[in-house]
Formats: C-alpha cells, sequence, structure tokens
C-alpha cells in the first residue's frame, strides 16, 4: 500500500456539515475512510476529492450498499487498523 | 507537538464546544502545546454582546477569554465561516487569526480533534 | 512510512453515548482488532456523552446488546485502563462511590472496572500512545 500523509475517518452522512468540512481539508496525498452513516455518501455522486477512499465493510453490508462501493476499496477492521498506522495522522471527523 | 481542537457547533444548543474548551485547556495545563479553530457554525461562539441570563446558561465569552491567560497557543476562526454568519475582522474577540480552513492549516498540527 | 506489523500502542476516546450512536461498537471492533495484530491499547477515554458506557444502569432489552456490559467484560478480561472524564460523569449522572460520598448522593452508578479522572489522563494517553483514536457520534 502506498503511503499517504493524513487518513481521515468520516462517520458522518454528506448532509451533515462536517462532511464537507472534511472535504474541504482533504489534502492531495490524503486518504479517506468512511464508517458508519459515512459510507451512504457512496450512494451519491459527490465528489469526494481524493482517489484514495477507503470504506468499512462491516458498515457498507449493514446498509445495503455492497453493490454500491463506486470507486472505493472495501476494509475490514484489521486493515483499518494498518490504514491508521500507515499514515502520518489520523483526523476522526 | 501540537494539537488542533476545532469547535465547529454553536454555543449553547449543545455542549460540545464547552467541552472541547475544556479539552483544550487541559493540554494547556499539562505543557501541551494547544490552539482552538473556530469552524463552520463554530464561528458563532466569536460574537460580542452575547446576553445568556435568560436563557439560564453562562456566557461563553467570557471562558474563551480565558484562554490565553490558560496559554492557549493561538485562537484561530476560519475565515469563510465567519463570512457565512455576517462577521467581519472588527466583530471578533482581540487575538482572533483570521485562517482558511484547509489542508495546508491542518498539516501543521500532529493531532487535530473535535469534542464530538 | 510506518511498517503496520511493529506493535504500537493506541488510545481510544468515545465521545458518542450507547444507543444513541454507534460510536462504543465501532471503537470495540477497532480495539478488537488491534489487538489481534499484536498492537496494544493504553487506555480508554469516555468524553462527553461518551461517559453513558461507563454505566452500570443501563438495562436494554434482553435481544440487544448491553455494550457498557461487553466493554467491561473486554476491558478487564485485557487489563485495559476505562477512564470516563470527570466533568462529563457528573454533569451526566455518571457517580462512583467517592463522588457520591462527597455530592451526598442518593446512590453509585459506575461499572467496574472503569474509573473516573480528569482530562489528564486524555493528555497522558495522547503523550504515550502512536495513534489516539476518536469515536464520534454520527449524527
Amino acid at each position: 500500500m502506498t503511503a499517504f500523509h493524513t487518513l481521515h475517518i468520516l462517520n458522518k452522512t454528506p448532509d451533515h456539515p462536517r462532511f464537507s468540512e472534511c472535504l474541504g481539508t482533504l489534502g492531495t496525498d490524503d486518504a479517506l475512510i468512511l464508517t458508519e452513516n459515512g459510507v451512504l455518501a457512496l450512494a451519491t455522486e459527490i465528489n469526494l476529492k481524493t482517489s484514495r477512499i477507503y470504506a468499512l465493510t462491516p458498515d457498507v453490508e449493514a446498509r445495503g450498499m455492497a453493490g454500491t462501493t463506486r470507486n472505493s476499496i472495501l476494509v475490514d477492521y484489521p486493515e483499518m487498523v494498518d490504514l491508521t498506522l500507515q499514515a502520518q495522522r489520523v483526523i476522526s471527523w | 507537538m501540537e494539537t488542533l481542537v476545532i469547535i465547529d457547533q454553536p454555543p449553547y444548543g449543545s455542549w460540545t464546544g464547552r467541552e472541547a474548551l475544556d479539552m483544550a485547556f487541559a493540554l494547556a495545563a499539562f505543557d501541551q502545546t494547544a490552539s482552538l479553530l473556530f469552524s463552520g457554525a463554530g464561528v458563532n461562539w466569536l460574537r460580542n454582546r452575547q446576553i445568556t441570563d435568560a436563557i439560564g446558561q453562562k456566557s461563553v465569552e467570557k471562558n474563551l477569554s480565558a484562554a490565553p491567560v490558560f496559554g492557549i497557543s493561538a485562537i484561530l476562526a476560519d475565515a469563510s465561516a465567519c463570512r457565512r454568519y455576517g462577521l467581519g475582522p472588527q466583530d471578533l474577540p482581540d487575538g482572533v487569526v483570521l485562517t482558511e480552513m484547509d489542508a495546508k492549516l491542518l498539516a501543521r498540527y500532529s493531532h487535530t480533534v473535535f469534542a464530538g | 512510512m510506518t511498517n503496520p506489523a511493529t506493535p504500537k500502542t493506541f488510545t481510544l476516546v468515545i465521545t458518542g453515548a450507547p444507543y444513541s450512536s454507534q460510536a462504543p461498537q465501532s471503537a470495540l471492533h477497532f480495539a478488537r482488532a488491534a489487538l489481534e495484530q499484536g498492537h496494544s491499547i493504553d487506555r480508554v477515554f469516555l468524553y462527553g456523552d461518551g461517559v453513558h458506557l461507563a454505566s452500570s444502569l443501563a438495562t436494554p432489552p434482553s435481544d440487544e446488546t448491553n455494550w457498557s456490559q461487553v466493554w467491561a467484560e473486554f476491558l478487564e478480561h485485557h487489563g485495559i485502563p476505562g477512564v470516563a472524564c470527570i466533568a462529563s460523569a457528573l454533569r451526566r449522572g455518571l457517580v462512583d462511590e467517592k463522588e457520591q460520598a462527597r455530592y451526598e448522593l442518593a446512590s453509585e452508578n459506575l461499572r467496574s472496572p472503569f474509573t473516573i479522572a480528569g482530562l489528564g489522563e486524555w493528555v497522558e494517553g495522547q503523550t504515550r500512545s502512536f495513534r489516539t483514536l476518536y469515536f464520534h457520534a454520527g449524527d
């Protein structure tokens, strides 16, 4: 896996104000992981501003989104743990 | 190692901002460098003349004015959020620095935290 | 780039309450995965509404998971300190025996092994850990 600067953990729906705040601060070397309600963004056409988009499989499946994952990479919890360690910093939105 | 504590919720309607301020004060009390950033609707913390007696809460203006005394390194406010809520530079308390909340800003801090 | 195989220490901060948010569940799944990979958890800090996780009185219907109980068992089993912020806890009616006596309250309701302490515990956790992760409410 490639190195990246900041891992943004986003658990809010696109209708939450913090969703836009998060996207507004994504740097070119940053990665985004969608968890909990955040995975619902994959059902929309919102520009997620980065090519490194991960989505947490249990939350994707729980919300009936398994067939709607766009260009995201599905990860489980152990992979999420790895991602938090590969980043130089982590921000939980 | 510097922590940025972000307050993005307005005062009085929830306790999250107060609890964020407490986090920043705690960092400073334990000799960690901490700054505050008001973003989104959180910039409404910065208004003058908040008269809160009738809602039974203490004004957050006083809490915030204690920040430099507690050793908070900087108090920042997102310029575009201030514009959205009609807050001009002259409306902000002394010492508040207007900035843009973007990747470049957050990259300056080793930790960026919200209280909730 | 950090080699994920090297054991690292995490501090987890939970600010979302059980039954109002998914935060305690997400944090628990993350914590289990971290330990299974050989990492360690320095402490779990409950802040804001997250302190409700430390209640010994929460009684969900029998077909729902009791997240307070499951978390307490997890902490106990792995010897991980679980600390509720004292200011958050007292505001929200979460008290241990000491605070019950101090404020002459009718009862205490802190579930063992959770303890109550100040924000200094969070600062120390952040200072000592390679990563401090936050689990907020999603609404």
